[in-house]
């Protein structure tokens, strides 16, 4: 009997390591076959952190989480492109278009990063998706030069800015008293879902499509201007500013 | 950072003096305040005028002798301090005027005064946070209106083709920037960077066309205005790659 159980346990056990062999090569398969290089890196965070990125190509991806750190990983699509990231004065830096400038093909740089929930985060990318979610620090900025999505959500700051050419833009989180919201886009859609008591300022633009869906917000205090190309008004007290422009896509407002 | 000192550092930033942070402080609010980006692509369109126009300006061959020499020929040419008799002054002539010429002046004065008060009082009331070279005739204030006529400012539509002007030749520097730099790229950044350029300029053709047929159109004027901006913007960030 127990000549037959340490025979199991040694056939278990080979079993058990060749599944992990096996798992590991598979992990890393993708990444040596496709020529990619990853990055990962961890900094210790200061309260009210702030993330600067300025990417190139890629997808830009930055989560809050529960940790006093903002931890970096990237996926270098061309394994010589340059990547270092600097703290100054609390500020995490990354720009890869000053790390690599003069360079010519350096190929998709792809982030996820996770920052503490207050952090700051100003990210930027020349083409390429853009996500941000479960921040609420003093500031969240988010521009696309030519092509690319921006999504942001369960946001919460008092300044929200985000920008790009062609792609659309979904903004779900909360309008602060006080604050300052802007969402700029040359074509694709504008989705923003707010609180239903959210208080702003609106002055939204789509000169082009006159496609201005103000959701539950539209009623007395809105006023359609210039033959529905514009919509200006007051929602509550009006204590935050809301600017919309879209040159040739639609604006819409979802309740949350 | 707020508007005072993101206005001391525009200069520094434009010329690039400024360290990382500063730079990316100065970036959001730039994004997120309409008057500071406004001052500052100002700023940048002056110092690139400035910038053509270094090598045509005329430079003496040696400025500090030439200097000398100026201030030579006004120390020669100062006179000796003559001690002239007072002249007789308006008040000291008197007001030689008639009854009818002083009602005539009275009556010129109550005029202008009512004048001035109800053109104050109309501009007061009408207070405008646009911007005066994206605003039509139409939404002019009285006073704007009369300072035009007499040629003492631009009209709106004369004041949108400055702006125009001004924006081209921002746009015309920064393309020639970007065509220098633009075999370094690879296909997929040189193909967003395209039809991104394209869509901009079926934009301001749009645009332009529009205003062409109803000059008074405020907000295409002020759409035109955005994506020249934005045309800017797009040639300014490519040309750095």
């Amino acid at each position: 009997m127990a000549g037959f159980l340490k025979n199991r346990f040694h056939r278990f056990a080979g079993k058990t390591t060749i599944l992990l062999l096996l798992s590991v090569v598979f992990f890393f398969a993708p990444l040596e076959a496709s020529g990619q290089r990853r990055f990962s890196k961890t900094y210790p965070a200061t309260r009210n952190v702030r993330l600067t990125l300025t990417n190139r190509s890629g997808t830009v991806t930055v989560e809050g989480w529960n940790r006093p750190e903002v931890q970096v990983q990237a996926y270098l699509e061309n394994p010589a492109a340059a990547i270092n990231p600097q703290i100054v004065d609390g500020t995490i830096l990354i720009n890869i278009v000053r790390d690599n400038y003069g360079r010519g093909d350096i190929g998709s740089v792809n982030f996820t990063i996770r920052v503490p929930f207050d952090a700051a985060v100003d990210i930027e990318t020349k083409v390429g998706n853009l996500n941000v979610s479960s921040v609420r620090g003093s500031l969240v900025r988010a521009k696309i030069s030519s092509d690319g999505d921006i999504t942001l959500t369960n946001i919460s700051a008092p300044m929200v800015s985000a920008e790009n050419g062609i792609g659309n833009i979904f903004f779900d989180g909360d309008i602060q008293s006080g604050g300052i919201y802007r969402f700029t886009s040359m074509s694709g859609d504008i989705n923003l879902r707010v609180p239903f008591n959210s208080s702003f300022k609106l002055i939204a633009t789509a000169p082009s499509t006159r496609r201005i869906n103000l959701g539950s917000f539209s009623g007395g205090n809105m006023r359609f201007l210039g033959d529905g190309r514009r919509v200006t008004g007051q929602v509550g007290d009006g204590s935050s500013y809301l600017t919309v422009t879209n040159q040739r896509g639609s604006i819409a407002f979802i309740r949350r | 950072m707020n508007c005072t000192e993101c206005q001391e550092n525009i200069s520094p930033y434009l010329d690039g003096e400024l360290d990382e942070i500063g730079s990316a402080n100065m970036r959001t609010h730039l994004s997120v305040c309409a008057g500071c980006a406004k001052l500052c692509e100002d700023f940048s369109v002056i110092l690139e005028s400035c910038r053509g126009n270094v090598s045509s300006e005329i430079i003496p061959p040696n400025s500090q002798a030439l200097w000398c020499r100026i201030n030579n020929l006004i120390e020669s040419e100062i006179k000796p301090e003559v001690v002239e008799e007072p002249k007789k002054t308006l008040l000291s002539r008197g007001w030689n005027l008639t009854f009818s010429q002083a009602g005539a002046a009275f009556l010129a004065i109550a005029l202008i005064s009512s004048l001035l008060t109800v053109v104050g009082i109309r501009n007061y009331f009408e207070p405008s946070g646009e911007d005066f070279t994206s605003r039509s005739s139409a939404s002019q204030t009285t006073f704007e209106k009369f300072l035009s006529r007499v040629g003492l400012t631009d009209t709106p539509q004369q004041a949108r083709e400055k702006r125009v002007k001004e924006q081209q030749a921002a746009i015309d520097y920064w393309n020639k920037r970007v065509q220098q730099r633009r075999g370094q790229w690879d296909a997929k950044i040189r193909d967003a960077f395209d039809r991104n350029l394209n869509l901009i300029d079926e934009s301001v053709s749009e645009y332009t066309i529009i205003l062409q047929e109803n000059p008074d159109d405020d907000l295409t004027g002020e759409m035109l205005d955005t994506v020249l901006n934005d045309k800017m913007d797009l040639l300014r960030e490519f040309s750095d790659l």
